[in-house]
Formats: C-alpha cells, sequence, structure tokens
C-alpha cells in the first residue's frame, strides 16, 4: 500500500471514530448483533452434541473451531470494510459515487475503508476466545507453523469474503434492484455459518464450495488447523481466491464504465 | 369488526403489488430445510434415533418450524412505528377512525392469510423435493389444539412488536435491541434446533416464556408429538397475550404524551 494510501486511510478512520463516538449506544451495535448471533450458534449446537457423538467427522472441539473461525471472519469484515461496501448500491443510486471518481484515491479503496466500525472490535476479541476455547477443547498444541498456517487460511478467506461483497454490490453498476442479491448472499452466509463444508456433498457442494463459496471460509481454515487439509483441497481453496480476485476485479472495472452517474 | 376486516383485505391485496418477492420469500425457504437436510442427514447416518426423533420426524418438525415461523410476520410493525414515530407521520394512525392496535393485528392477519398458501406450497414443493416421509399428528384434537396455539403465538408476536415500536418514545433507537430480539427468538422458538434436544432444566424454564408456543410447541403437536401440553399450553400463551395486552396499556398511558406529533 502507498504512502499516500496510508495517509487517506488515517483521516478516514479518524473522520469515521468521530462520527460514531456521537451515539455511544449504536457505536457497539454491531457487537451486540453479531455477538449475540454466535453465542447463540454455540448454545444450538452444544444442544445438539449433547445428543449426539460426533457430526461427520468432527466432535464438539471442532465445531466450537469452526464457529469461532466464522466469527472472527464476520468480526474482521464487521470492523473494517463491511459498512463501506454495503453503501456501494445506496451511492451508485443516489449518484454519489462521483463525489469517489473524481478524487485522487481509488474509490474502491475510499469505499472499503471510509467507514471501518471500532465499536466491533470487541467482536474480534469474542472471536479469539471462542477460537482458544475450541482449541482447548481439542487439547491441541499450537505450533508456531500451525498457528502461522491457519492465520494465512484466515487472511486468504478474508480476502474472498470481501470480493464475495464487492461482487453482489457491484452487481448494482449493472442493474436497478439488487434485493434478491443479497437476499441470496444473506441465505448462503446464513446457512454456511451454521453447516461446515464437511456435511456438504454433490450438488450443494458445487454450489457452497465454487459458486457461491461461503462453505469453504471458515473450513479450510479449521481443517488446516486440525490437520484434515490434504493438499488437493489447500490447492483448490488457493484457486478460488485467485478466481474470485479476477472477477471481482473485472466486475469492478467494467461495472463502473456501465455508471451513468445519478441516472444509473 | 368490518372495518379491521377491510383492513385485512386491503392488505391481502397490497401484496399483489410485490409478486415477486412473494416468488422469492417461498423460495427462500429452502435455505432453512437445506440446512436441516444436510446436517441431519450427516448426523442420522450413523445412527436411528436422536433424542425422540427419528431422520424423517426431526425433518419434518423443520417444515412445520419453518411453514409456521415464515407466516409470522409481525416483525415489520415494531420498525414500522419507530420509523413514523421519528418522522412524525405517525399522526396517520391517529386520525384513522381505528384503534392502532387493532389495525397492526388486522394488517398482519390480511398478510398471513395471503402468504399461507404460498408458504403451503412452498412446504409441500420441499417435502416433494426431499422426499420426506412426512410425520403427522393423528388426533384431531391435538391439531386443533396446535392451530389455536399458532393464532395466540401471533398475536403475541404482535402485541410483543407493538410493545416494542412504542418504546421508540422511550429510548433514542431500538434497532440494534430489535436485532438481538430477532436473534435470540429464532433459539428460543426452537427454529434452529428442536428445543427438546436442550437439557430437561433449560426445556421447563422455557415452557414458562411464551416463546415456547409461539413455533415450536405447534410443530411438536402437529408432528405428533408433546400431546400431553397442548391444553396447558393453550392456557399459558393465553395467559401471556392478557399480560402483554397490561404492559402495552402502561406502557402506552406512560410514554405517549411524548409524542407532539412533529418527529421525535
Amino acid at each position: 500500500m502507498s504512502k499516500k494510501n496510508w495517509r487517506v486511510l488515517r483521516e478516514l478512520f479518524r473522520l469515521r471514530f468521530h462520527g460514531l463516538t456521537v451515539f455511544r449506544f449504536d457505536f457497539f451495535a454491531p457487537f451486540f448483533v453479531d455477538g449475540s448471533l454466535f453465542l447463540i450458534q454455540l448454545l444450538a449446537f452444544g444442544a445438539i452434541y449433547s445428543n449426539v457423538e460426533t457430526i461427520g467427522s468432527w466432535g464438539r472441539g471442532e465445531m466450537i473451531l469452526y464457529i469461532g473461525t466464522f466469527s472472527l471472519l464476520n468480526a474482521v469484515n464487521m470492523t473494517v470494510y463491511f459498512f463501506g461496501v454495503t453503501s456501494i448500491p445506496h451511492k451508485v443510486r443516489s449518484g454519489e459515487l462521483d463525489l469517489y471518481l473524481t478524487k485522487p484515491v481509488s474509490p474502491l479503496f475510499r469505499l472499503t475503508f471510509e467507514r471501518i466500525s471500532p465499536g466491533s472490535v470487541p467482536l474480534i476479541v469474542m472471536s479469539v476466545c471462542m477460537i482458544s476455547y475450541g482449541t482447548a477443547s481439542l487439547d491441541m498444541t499450537l505450533s508456531a507453523v500451525r498457528t502461522a498456517s491457519y492465520l494465512f487460511w484466515l487472511m486468504l478467506m478474508e480476502i474472498l469474503y470481501y470480493e464475495m461483497e464487492v461482487i453482489i454490490r457491484s452487481a448494482s453498476l449493472y442493474v436497478v434492484s439488487m434485493a434478491r442479491m443479497e437476499q441470496l448472499e444473506e441465505a448462503g452466509i446464513d446457512l454456511c455459518m451454521k453447516l461446515p463444508g464437511i456435511a456438504l456433498y454433490g450438488v450443494y457442494k458445487v454450489i457452497f464450495y465454487l459458486l457461491l463459496p461461503y462453505g469453504i471460509m471458515a473450513t479450510l481454515p479449521v481443517q488446516r488447523m486440525i490437520g484434515e487439509m490434504s493438499l488437493r483441497g489447500a490447492l483448490y481453496g488457493i484457486g478460488v481466491v485467485a478466481l474470485f480476485t479476477v472477477i471481482t476485479y473485472e466486475v469492478w472495472k467494467q461495472g463502473l464504465k456501465h455508471y451513468n452517474s445519478a441516472s444509473s | 369488526m368490518r372495518k379491521y376486516w377491510e383492513i385485512s383485505k386491503t392488505y391481502m391485496k397490497a401484496q399483489l403489488v410485490w409478486r415477486a418477492d412473494v416468488i422469492f420469500n417461498m423460495f427462500f425457504t429452502i435455505s432453512k430445510i437445506l440446512f436441516a437436510y444436510l446436517l441431519w442427514g450427516i448426523i442420522f447416518r450413523d445412527k436411528e434415533l436422536v433424542g425422540t426423533f427419528t431422520f424423517h420426524g426431526m425433518l419434518s418438525y423443520y417444515i412445520v418450524s419453518s411453514f409456521l415461523s415464515q407466516l409470522e410476520m409481525s416483525e415489520g410493525i415494531s420498525s414500522e412505528i419507530h420509523d413514523r414515530l421519528r418522522n412524525g407521520t405517525f399522526s396517520k394512525y391517529l386520525v384513522i377512525p381505528a384503534g392502532i392496535e387493532r389495525y397492526f393485528m388486522a394488517m398482519e392477519l390480511g398478510v398471513v392469510l395471503f402468504y399461507l398458501i404460498f408458504d403451503f406450497m412452498a412446504a409441500a414443493v420441499w417435502v416433494f423435493v426431499f422426499r420426506i416421509r412426512f410425520v403427522f399428528a393423528g388426533e384431531w384434537q391435538v391439531i386443533a389444539c396446535a392451530l389455536v396455539m399458532t393464532v395466540l403465538g401471533m398475536v403475541f408476536m404482535v402485541q410483543l412488536n407493538y410493545f416494542l415500536g412504542i418504546l421508540t418514545l422511550r429510548f433514542e433507537g431500538i434497532g440494534t435491541f430489535l436485532m438481538i430480539k430477532n436473534n435470540l427468538v429464532s433459539l428460543v422458538t426452537g427454529s434452529i434446533v428442536p428445543l427438546a434436544l436442550f437439557p430437561e432444566f433449560v426445556v421447563s424454564i422455557l415452557r414458562l416464556l411464551p416463546f415456547y408456543y409461539v413455533t415450536y410447541l405447534p410443530a411438536m403437536l402437529l408432528t405428533g408429538k408433546c400431546g400431553e401440553e397442548a391444553v396447558r399450553g393453550i392456557v399459558i400463551i393465553g395467559g401471556w397475550c392478557v399480560l402483554m395486552q397490561l404492559v402495552i396499556r402502561a406502557a402506552w398511558k406512560k410514554y405517549f404524551t411524548a409524542y407532539d406529533g412533529a418527529g421525535i
């Protein structure tokens, strides 16, 4: 990242923090809402595991790790780019995107980082606690290599999460209404945050491993952590991220050519 | 009563304006069924029974529970009241020659009657698509109790959302509360996992709460379980409706003086 972009990022963060502290309860709203969502998930799977030993090959510890990992991916999303990226359709419809195109900084860069949410930081802390609880339940010894490769996969999947969000919002540059796309995204995330990829097979695997790859987002980092990841799985994960990076770049670039100011 | 029936009919007709919404709402009921099908499919691969459920009994529960929770559409009432109180247009409801709460009840009835047939069709399609050997209650008394309980449960949810909407007069913003409430309701109504899978002491606490009777118990009754709780359930949810009405009256009397018709 260039020095200029760092300065822009710092300034965006300062402005955002000032705006958020005006409404103190709303400041922590993402933490309360998403925190309750993932705690409920833990309770629900706690109830299932009090009746069954394993789900597929995964026991209670693996599932806690899975929920914690998905929660962490979501927490970073909420903290860093969610509010910025989800404002894209509104900015396209209202013509506000004009302001971004005329500034001497990448429009997507500014849109991504201009609405950072510091109130979601406790969500990251909570997710790390869940992950620690999961590894403790598994009696796992955390070596530096294992932790580093888990973090590598987390970073890769966070990029994929971001790209999916941008692709879906970029649809507003092509079509008038994109409520259905957001509904599809919501349904996909809702399903995959409850259901690890190991439960998917056949056509469901094609859908959630390739077309809407929410199914691999928390599954691959957990598989790496518990030593279940094969070389094929690793290459596949890297391939999917590379593919979606290209798609995101093209969809955004071509979308901007479609943009006709306020009449979009 | 006639004027309220007219309100219901108006809202029934109004749904026809958003035909695409109706179709997509039907389609997205698949996410809950798909979650149940994949999750319980992998669990029941090695087991015949989980708790008191067979695989097809479990999926029948999710079909009915999803159908009932899809019908419960009172969630929008609180945000409607919140938005209108904030921008001053709540006065609309003060000049209409109808009781405000009863207006919302009639509105809910209209929407529910409209969606009833479509949600029923969606449930039938998923039974066919996922080849579920549907388990249904045999005794008409139990079915009648489940239907009465479902109606009372919906009345309670309208009352609850109406009450939360009124709280706008007391609190600056209720959006965060509503989102946390939705997360909690999905757990305590048994939409994520059947409450029977929780430990017995948790279930006995939940039995005292109204949410147990909104979706969970009617779904259990309609799939031929918990018949002994049917009559007691109607009495408890009926009691909660009366209690909620008293709370609404007290809140209205205390807070409505804050409304000046020009927004807050």
